[in-house]
């Protein structure tokens, strides 16, 4: 599976209303590390409402400079959550559907663009 | 269109977060000398499962490895190269992720950069003082 193909695709929930895009995908690299890394597995998708591209992560973060941009992208991106792996049903060509009753986290990042 | 409200706070992970779009994509990679490679223009993952549908506790999937290619065209003009196309860089050898992704490897065994060597090897060689070491 190709991360790109997943990137922009339509979210549905389970009663195929129409949640927005694939915006970003989270991994978590918490594996055993074999050589080098740990594998890095995939915690969930963000997703958002109105568009998905990302520029510079303004809307995960907590930074308010430079002026007015963060609140430009901030506003872009509202409504954007992320869906944990366990809540994803299907992954389709054109469509990501949720399970029944998801949870939607907060994307929120900290200053050190961790959670 | 529906929203989701309130969102829930993520449960505390124990490893390090990354955010394919904010952390790996479009980031150069250097290998273990510092030498620049390429940049991340896409990543693969382990398949999720046999098909479409996800059976409840079907185990999350990993990457394994950073894509890079000829992807330019497809970056103006829509779509990806063939899978074919794409060249990798298996996780197994990433050393480091932070402003550049660096490799435990040395470039010069990885397929990413092979245009380069071409170059350098069969044109920049045969140009008289192309094969001296600049340093």
């Amino acid at each position: 599976m190709i991360l790109g193909d997943l990137l922009g695709t339509p979210v549905f929930d389970d009663d195929g209303v129409r949640l927005g895009r694939v915006a970003d995908a989270r991994f978590v690299v918490d594996g055993v590390p074999p050589q080098l890394m740990a594998d890095a597995r995939l915690l969930g998708l963000v997703v958002s409402p109105h568009s998905w591209s990302s520029f510079l992560g303004y809307e995960r973060n907590s930074l308010t400079q430079p002026w007015p941009l963060p609140a430009l992208l901030r506003w872009r991106h509202s409504g954007s959550f992320l869906v944990m792996w366990a809540d994803i049903a299907m992954i389709g060509d054109g469509s990501v559907r949720l399970r029944r009753g998801y949870t939607a986290y907060s994307p929120a990042l900290d200053g050190d663009g961790q959670e | 269109m529906k929203t989701p409200r309130p969102l829930v706070p993520v449960p505390p992970v124990a490893g390090r977060t990354l955010d394919a779009q904010l952390h790996l994509l479009d980031r150069q990679v250097l290998d273990n000398d510092g030498v620049p490679v390429t940049t991340v223009d896409d990543l693969e993952l382990s398949p999720p499962g046999s098909g479409p549908e996800i059976p409840e506790g079907t185990p999350a999937p990993v990457i394994t490895a950073l894509l890079t290619g000829p992807i330019l065209g497809t970056r103006i003009f829509g779509g990806r190269p063939p899978s074919s196309r794409l060249i990798r860089i298996p996780w197994k050898d990433v050393a480091d992720v932070g402003v550049v992704v660096r490799l435990g490897v040395s470039g010069q065994n990885l397929d990413a950069d092979w245009v380069e060597r071409w170059i350098r090897d069969k044109i920049i060689a045969r140009i008289p003082g192309g094969s001296r070491d600049p340093r």
